[in-house]
């Protein structure tokens, strides 16, 4: 039994090593870019709904955001449960995001990236039970919200590498924000469905450890590669 | 599975765990250093990157040229003859799609060269039919970033004027046509620049210059 046990793990992270293989390409440092950060940069003056969708693409696309939101919500049931976590980490992120950009606290995208990858990787190793058997008690509440501060300054750093015009900056912010958080909530419900529905299948006993095994793995290729960046491009 | 209390972690044995995280931190270290790595920062620390080919995904980023403050000699000498062309490139309608609707032709051209030049599109019905695309580049070689001038990108049926290369390189238009009829467009060139063998960067579509606009794109034959 226990043979059998150690070769379907073995199997299981041979097929996730392949899996996060196939994606790692496409995962590029998450920045604004292209069209979007013209745009931000010929803006001047209060901007609002522009800046809501910016902030809504920016999460709904973010995939170390969403990656670490899943951790979150993997084994939360109850309605009330996940409003308090995800308020938790509405607070974190809006905090450093709004004070980041206003106090320009510059901080390498890099090594706060770096953090955020490796939150998806702490997440994974508490849904594992890992901090239980190492008789660590860290109150998930508080590292809920630790880890919405790093994405909050993730976001700030993101936002401070475009040209942003001080004129109508903080309604911009705002607005920013309120698009960060409508895009986290579309995202949310997504992937709560998705796992709500997949609990009440058998195959979520079977498969929950995996999912987990798989999420702590995209967190180490995410963390990996930000750290690869800060030292190669030297921050 | 009772109702009273869920789990709220797993209960992995420490061994499975163990093997979890191991496996996840080296399986997760090697795709970094044999993937990302190559891909994105251009270095290759496994070898991985170019036996994959994943190496190639990496590309210079384009530096852009600022194209209006540039300063030149208002008279200049060159060694190499004056040259004129006439080149006819015909373009089917927008229901020929990207190969037959749109097409790119440059001229080599060296630093400080010159020409004259003036163009027209023959047939479009509308001036909003045709969006032209007036740029330059260098053409660098392997792991080299490419400079990238661009002067001028709008809609119209004609243009003429002078330019003067900014760096050794290619220079000339991408011009697409969205308009319904084929159309033909004569660019009349005349200054110091050599024209672009067929099939190489800038000429990529093969165009024959000085003949008419049905034999001067051999390969391409429209689907109606």
């Amino acid at each position: 039994m226990q043979g059998y046990r150690q070769t379907q793990t073995m199997l299981w992270l041979a097929a996730m090593a392949v899996a996060a293989a196939v994606l790692a390409p496409a995962a590029s440092a998450h920045a604004i870019g292209g069209k979007d950060a013209a745009f931000v940069a010929a803006t001047s003056g209060p901007d609002p709904f522009p800046f809501i969708y910016l902030g809504a693409k920016h999460m709904v696309t973010g995939y170390d955001h969403l990656a670490y939101l899943a951790g979150v919500v993997f084994f939360l049931y109850r309605m009330k449960d996940v409003l308090l976590y995800v308020s938790l980490f509405s607070l974190g992120h809006s905090t450093t995001l709004l004070l980041g950009v206003l106090l320009k606290i510059d901080v390498s995208s890099y090594l706060v990236d770096a953090v955020i990858g490796l939150s998806v990787c702490y997440k994974a190793f508490e849904n594992l039970g890992g901090f239980r058997q190492l008789g660590w008690g860290i109150n998930p509440r508080i590292a809920v919200l630790a880890f919405g501060l790093v994405h909050g300054f993730g976001l700030a750093t993101k936002l401070q590498e475009l040209d942003l015009n001080p004129n109508g900056l903080l309604v911009n912010l705002i607005s920013f924000n309120v698009g960060v958080e409508i895009g986290q909530l579309i995202a949310l419900s997504i992937i709560l469905a998705a796992i709500t529905l997949w609990r009440l299948t058998p195959s979520f006993g079977r498969f929950a450890t995996a999912a987990n095994a798989l999420l702590f793995l995209a967190g180490v290729v995410l963390a990996g590669q930000q750290i690869a960046g800060y030292f190669i491009t030297g921050g | 599975m009772s109702d009273a209390s869920p789990p709220t972690q797993l209960n992995v044995p420490p061994r499975t765990l163990a093997m979890i995280i191991g496996g996840g931190i080296v399986a997760g270290t090697l795709i970094v250093l044999g993937a990302v790595v190559p891909a994105e920062y251009h270095m290759d620390p496994l070898g991985v990157g170019n036996l994959t080919g994943i190496a190639r995904l990496w590309a210079p980023e384009d530096k852009k040229l600022d194209t209006n403050s540039a300063s030149a000699p208002l008279a200049r000498s060159y060694d190499i003859a004056l040259r004129s062309d006439v080149i006819e490139i015909p373009l089917t309608d927008f229901l020929g799609g990207a190969k037959g609707s749109e097409l790119e032709y440059k001229v080599r051209m060296k630093q400080g060269a010159t020409f004259v030049f003036e163009w027209e599109a023959i047939g479009a019905a509308n001036k909003n039919d045709i969006h032209f695309d007036f740029h330059g580049h260098t053409t660098p070689g392997p792991n080299q970033s490419m400079t990238v001038a661009t002067y001028e990108q709008d809609y119209g049926t004609s243009q003429k004027g002078a330019l003067t290369a900014p760096f050794d390189g290619i220079e000339g238009w991408q011009f697409s046509n969205s308009g319904d009829t084929p159309v033909v467009i004569r660019v009349k060139l005349t200054g110091f620049y050599e024209l672009v063998p067929a099939g190489e960067p800038g000429n990529e579509a093969r165009i024959v210059a000085n003949v008419p606009a049905a034999q001067a794109r051999p390969d391409f034959k429209p689907l109606h």
